[in-house]
């Protein structure tokens, strides 16, 4: 197993490097809705800009949300961001009440806002024949009006046309299957819509209607028979009716259009998309001139084993990025300093294991054992400080707002990389380096020249 | 260096010094309405924060009577530097409901409406935040609970790995003491140059209490090594010759850190300021206190329980 694992290890470095430099690389997207999502450096809004909203679920008479309700205006606060355009936009929900969203470069945050706090309003409209056409039952066949039936995602231009009844008056509603085979959404009316709605189809069979969610046109189907009921279908457009998302879309609109509690902000934050950059920048160059001064800190006290030290940190950047880009971590302003931080302590364990093996070397040991000696001894105080990061880090972790999570998961990764690469890597490359002729000079270690013969100072002299 | 331990007296009382002008101002934070101790920022408060840019220099206490003028009396405008100027108000523009669609960012523009009549048009907006009571209020209790959490957590760690409640302990003295001094420091900064602390604090807190008992670790494993390789010696001489063995180390190991939390102080801007100046005086602190407070406090420990015992055989003698 010793013998594959340098060349395990190159492998990892080769397979990380090419995660950070490749463009266009991606992976598998995780949920239900498949597809791929592009392997990438997830920025955060401090550093690209954008808008953050955090909304309040409100109660309803004395009655919460349940996490179900939670999930639905989730869903349908979703549904509205995409209507916006804005790119890569992040809606979530955090706790038991909270819905958070995130929109990367929007430039007009308060028509947003608007937008997204609406409680929403859904329409039911009839499309007068006269203007839209209507479908000829006795003939399968559509005659069109002067203007074609609006299909979805459209908004209804003509604005003198009159709802029939609203959302509120929508009772429930189902995906079914219906005698045929096909994939239909039915509804019920409550009684009121449903008077309305028995009296306006008997007259207007094959007219189209309209379900109008906030203005825009989510499904138009026409009447195919009276419906006396309160209790309606509606016949998707393929052989087989409606897709499955589809179809559990329209049920979702025709349930929820509105949102089954209103919600209010309880925080908002806005970051113009220059300020975000000059951040990026700045912490950037600084993590530049971080990681310098400790290679040069760790050249100066620990020579050869220093540098050997530098190629395992260097290792520790592509891998930790590599990782940042496959998970993806979100890195804010503060993860970035969290990064820059777990430099100055990826390095900890290797001063731990080159001061321990220093010791040993001028105690009189050779070089090959007082580097295995180093190592081992000073195993157990690397384990236990990097497991009291860990347990910080991860309470941060669990308790944090989303902030606070993107720092702990930068330092939790970090601490977990710098264990193998510190460690694993540092071992792997010093033994093969004191194994080679001319590299057993306690002074390449950083061992002071005087220093060897000096007796061990301490207790047992006195 | 021989003297470490004989020195103790002397290090604890250090800490006493560094430990209680903090700690009086962190304490006089309730009772000072806001002129003394810990400044918090709008996080923990409430409030919003709008940055801005005029096109030509203007007075921030004009700008301040021209945002009361819009019915914002409480308002408090201050240089930002790069010619940018902060208006902190209460929480602006949280609305319910039909307001959200109605008036979405309507106090704001009332606001600003009123600076441009005062002192003229708006170069460039930097960003604007609010937060309400209502997250302001989780942020506050969450703060406490961390830091409880976290410091039981490690008491736990470091009682279970030195099989040894008087470790646990002791390392658990040496980061409260780090947790005492950064909050005093920023409890005596917040009064005298109005430096705020923000939702980061409390995420720098428990950094520094995860980093700060590193290098007591590394003391106390070296402590637990000599304690069998010079089985019989003083207690006092074993840990002292410990800590001179591992003190380079410990320098190294904090030198690289603070390196890399110097350069961030130095080069990066904007909201980690504070979170890079928590994270270094806690780390200092902890170097500090990790060597001459958690090491100490066993050998007096030990030194008391070793009295008693002597006491308790006298009696039995006499």
């Amino acid at each position: 197993m010793r013998k594959f694992t340098p060349y395990l290890i190159l492998a990892t470095a080769l397979l990380a490097l090419a995660i950070d430099l490749l463009p266009n690389l991606r992976l598998p997207a995780s949920g239900t809705a498949g597809g791929t999502r592009p392997i990438e450096t997830k920025l955060g809004l401090d550093l690209r800009g954008g808008l953050r909203v955090e909304y309040q679920v409100q109660p309803v008479d004395g009655v919460s949300a349940t996490a179900a309700d939670l999930a639905t205006i989730r869903d349908i606060i979703e549904r509205r961001v995409n209507s916006t355009g804005v790119a890569e936009p992040l809606v979530q929900t955090q706790g038991t009440d909270r819905i958070v969203v995130e929109l990367p470069g929007v430039t007009n945050p308060d028509s947003i806002r608007a937008l997204l706090g609406t409680t929403g309003r859904l329409d039911l409209v009839p499309l007068p024949r006269e203007v839209y056409g209507f479908f000829n039952t006795a003939t399968g066949q559509p005659t069109d009006g002067v203007k074609p039936v609006p299909g979805e995602g459209e908004t209804l231009s003509d604005t003198s046309l009159e709802p029939l009844f609203s959302g509120d008056q929508i009772e429930s509603s189902a995906v079914q299957i219906d005698e045929s085979g096909r994939r239909v959404v039915s509804f019920k009316l409550k009684s009121e819509g449903a008077e309305l709605f028995a009296t306006w189809t008997k007259a207007n069979i094959g007219s189209y209607f309209a379900i109008v969610l906030d203005g825009a046109v989510k499904s138009a189907p026409y009447i195919q028979s009276a419906i006396t009921g309160g209790e309606a279908q509606i016949s998707g457009p393929g052989a087989s009716g409606f897709a499955v998302d589809e179809a559990a879309n329209l049920v979702t609109i025709l349930k929820f259009g509105s949102l089954p509690f209103p919600i209010a902000e309880i925080g908002v934050t806005d970051v113009k998309a220059t300020l975000g950059a000059a951040f990026l920048g700045q912490a950037l160059f600084a993590g530049a001139v971080g990681i310098l001064l400790v290679f040069l800190f760790m050249l100066m006290h620990y020579r050869l084993a220093g540098a050997v030290a530098n190629v395992a940190l260097v290792f520790y950047v592509i891998i930790v990025l590599a990782i940042f880009r496959l998970v993806p971590v979100t890195l804010t302003l503060a993860g970035i300093a969290g990064f820059v931080l777990s430099i100055g302590m990826a390095v900890d364990a290797n001063i731990l294991i080159f001061e321990r093996t220093k010791e040993e070397l001028r105690i009189g040991k050779g070089i090959g054992p007082a580097v295995e000696a180093g190592f081992s001894r000073a195993w157990n105080s690397i384990l236990d400080s990097n497991v009291s990061s860990l347990i910080t880090a991860f309470i941060l972790f669990y308790f944090g707002s989303s902030t606070i999570k993107g720092f702990a998961l930068v330092l939790i990764i970090g601490v977990l990389c710098s264990l193998f690469t510190a460690v694993t890597v540092t071992r792997l490359i010093l033994r093969a380096v004191i194994a080679r002729k001319g590299f057993s000079s306690p002074y390449l270690y950083g061992v002071a020249k005087g220093d060897l013969d000096a007796p061990e100072r301490g207790v047992s002299n006195g | 260096m021989d003297k470490i331990i004989a020195r103790k007296r002397w290090f604890f009382l250090f800490s006493l010094l560094i430990t209680i002008p903090g700690l009086l101002f962190t304490l006089a934070t309730p009772f000072s309405n806001g002129t003394i101790g810990l400044k918090f920022s709008i996080d923990y408060t409430g409030g919003t924060i709008w940055e801005f840019r005029p096109e030509s220099p203007a007075d921030p206490l004009v700008v301040q009577e021209a945002v009361a003028s819009a019915g914002h009396e409480e308002a408090v405008v201050t240089e930002a530097g790069t010619g940018f100027l902060i208006v902190r108000t209460k929480p602006l523009d949280l609305q319910v409901g039909q307001d959200q669609i109605d008036n979405a960012g309507a106090e704001l523009q009332s606001i600003r409406e009123a600076v441009v009549a005062a002192i003229g048009p708006i170069a460039e907006e930097g960003s604007v935040s609010t937060v309400g009571p209502v997250i302001s209020q989780d942020l506050t209790q969450q703060a406490l609970l961390l830091v409880v959490l976290g410091s039981i957590g490690i008491l736990l760690w470091m009682t279970y790995r030195f099989r040894n409640l008087r470790f646990g302990l002791a390392a658990l003295a040496a980061l409260l003491h780090d947790v005492i001094v950064t909050i005093g420091f920023f409890a005596i900064a917040g009064t005298v140059a109005d430096i705020e602390i923000d939702a980061l604090f409390v995420t720098a807190m428990l950094t520094i209490i995860g980093f700060s008992v590193h290098d007591t670790i590394v003391v106390f494993d070296r402590i637990r090594e000599n304690l069998v390789r010079h089985a019989g010696a003083p207690f006092g001489d074993i840990v002292n010759h410990s800590i001179v063995q591992t003190l380079g180390r410990s320098f190294n190991t904090t030198a690289t850190v603070l390196m890399t939390l110097l350069t961030l102080l130095v080069f990066a801007g904007g909201s980690i300021r504070t979170f890079v100046l928590t994270l270094f005086i806690g780390i200092l602190s902890g170097t500090y206190s990790s060597i001459f407070n958690a090491s100490p406090l066993l050998v007096w420990w030990e030194e008391r329980a070793q009295a008693r015992k002597a006491a308790a055989a006298r009696t039995r003698t006499a």
